[in-house]
């Protein structure tokens, strides 16, 4: 299994249109950003809806349950920070209630040889320091 | 279609010698390159009234110094000081291929009557992508956090996505580094020239980011290419014989920054610059008699080969096989060994390859008969544009 215990994760910096996800995170809760008008939700966070070009987003809760749309075994220890968790799964979530808003994450709890496109995840939160926890992902039971 | 297909030639092509490491100024090889192609076309320097490149370095956590680690326009005014010219640019929303489109037309407005175009690539000593820092700011955020850091593990969950959706081995790919290699030894100005690789040294070779083993990444060199573009009447009257440009596209789609890992966004960037390709030249895929495809990570070629139309999506890996792009193939492939060969260039090699197989200069690999030829020219999501040129202008 991948040993993240020595890896010094670069700590995401919050901006203006990014700081909802992130207090929701810290809180435990995943919220994506959701078009008033039409419905769609998306990730990351975008100035305008990219399906209909309305401003008017808000975060709404989403449930952490999806599917590992797309993932890669990262062997390379160029990035000094993650080198000693080498190989390990950087994965890709498309969301149950969010189609389309692909989340980064990385499969932990499993071996990396565990991601598969397709295969069921569920979230899981990762504190990072007293402002910034980082949501993750399990393999799903269901 | 197009007004102006093949009003706009490719004339004279030239090449600094690659290096692995950066022994003299990245701006000492641009000049190499540039000095190349302007000989190579007949022409002297003080003719040259055009210039355009893209010169961005996409190493991270390194330095940018005019001459150094990239060679902008300025640079080149500076070293050249051209008492003709007339007209320059740089542009940012597409690579290489989009400077000389703009060369391109610059030419056809009359602004300027010898362009030059030149990629200069660096190669930083250390760790290519010298990740930084503490933090993970803008974009970043959402993606640096779970160890997602060069564009290669970008490229490599959307190539996870294509083979486990299409139930297809990466086995198969080795077919495209082996062939390529094969090429490479007809081009001397390849970085590989002179080293040859098997299938067995594919599948010994060390996993960089799964898919992608070492071979399925271009290698970074210090070197630089560069061509002369000129109106085809023009081309005519000097030495080489032109590569008349037929039609060309660029790509109209993009993902809002930080999305990650979108086949469809492949897809979509390399369809939309193709579909203006096809529509101003006149030409279909089953027209084109040799194609080189941007592969500075192999899955590249996949996302060309389907989004331009030269397979249906799913199939590009089966396309690949049974000899298909050999240089006697139906199709032949990245005949100058593609960036696997040459070492990271960018998409400007694939371009002048795509010229000389049109002109009939490709030396020991020259295709027969060659008339139609086509250019994908970088990946087609990030910064993709696509070219015809042909033999005869119609």
């Amino acid at each position: 299994m991948s040993d993240w215990s020595k890896v010094t994760r670069p700590i995401p910096v919050p901006n203006e249109w990014t700081r909802p996800f992130w207090a929701a995170a810290k809180r435990e809760s995943l919220e994506l950003q959701r078009c008033q008008s039409c419905g769609h939700f998306q990730h990351p966070p975008f100035a305008t809806c990219t399906q209909c070009i309305s401003i008017d987003l808000k975060f709404e809760p989403v449930r952490g349950v999806g599917t590992i749309y797309a993932y890669t075994i990262m062997y390379h220890t160029g990035d000094k920070r993650f080198a000693s968790a080498v190989p390990y799964a950087s994965i890709v979530v498309e969301l149950d209630d969010a189609p389309g808003a692909l989340m980064a994450g990385n499969l932990l709890g499993v071996e990396y040889t565990e991601a598969k496109v397709g295969r069921r995840v569920e979230v899981v939160f990762e504190k990072l320091n007293d402002d910034i926890t980082l949501p993750q992902w399990r393999l799903a039971n269901d | 279609m197009w007004e102006n297909r093949c009003k706009v030639a490719i004339s004279g092509v030239g090449y600094s010698k690659a290096t692995r490491s950066a022994d003299i100024p990245l701006a000492a090889h641009a000049l190499e390159a540039v000095r190349g192609a302007v000989a190579d076309s007949g022409l002297r320097m003080e003719d040259i009234d055009g210039l355009a490149t893209y010169p961005e370095l996409p190493a991270t956590g390194h330095a940018e110094v005019d001459g150094i680690s990239v060679v902008s326009v300025n640079c080149m005014m500076a070293m050249l000081k051209l008492p003709a010219l007339t007209w320059h640019i740089q542009v940012g929303t597409t690579n290489i291929g989009g400077a000389l489109q703009q060369a391109t037309n610059a030419l056809l407005a009359g602004v300027c009557k010898y362009a030059v175009v030149w990629r200069a690539m660096h190669n930083p000593s250390g760790t290519y992508q010298n990740l930084p820092g503490n933090m993970a700011a803008g974009a970043a955020q959402f993606t640096g956090p779970f160890g997602f850091g060069g564009p290669g593990q970008g490229m490599a969950v959307a190539y996870t996505r294509w083979l486990e959706k299409n139930v297809q081995t990466r086995d198969k790919m080795a077919t495209l580094a082996v062939t390529q290699r094969k090429h490479t030894q007809h081009n001397p100005h390849a970085y590989f020239y002179g080293t040859e690789l098997t299938r067995e040294d594919y599948f010994a070779s060390r996993m960089v980011a799964y898919p992608f083993c070492l071979f399925d990444c271009d290698i970074p060199v210090q070197g630089a290419v560069a061509v002369v573009l000129t109106l085809a009447d023009r081309a005519r009257d000097l030495k080489p014989a032109p590569a008349y440009l037929a039609g060309y596209g660029q790509r109209l789609h993009f993902e809002t920054a930080g999305r990650i890992g979108s086949l469809s966004s492949y897809m979509e960037g390399g369809s939309s610059s193709a579909k203006l390709t096809w529509e101003r030249s006149g030409f279909t895929p089953k027209d084109v008699d040799v194609a080189q495809i941007y592969d500075g990570f192999s899955a590249s070629v996949i996302y060309g080969l389907e989004s331009y139309g030269f397979c249906k999506e799913g199939e590009a890996l089966d396309f690949i096989q049974d000899g298909r792009i050999e240089l006697d193939g139906e199709l032949p492939l990245n005949t100058f060994g593609g960036s696997l060969g040459t070492g990271r260039i960018h998409g400007l090699w694939h371009i002048i390859e795509g010229a000389l197989q049109a002109s009939g200069r490709a030396g020991s690999r020259q295709v027969k008969d060659v008339n139609v030829s086509f250019v994908g020219a970088s990946a087609p999501i990030v910064t993709g544009t696509t070219f015809i040129f042909v033999k005869e202008p119609y």
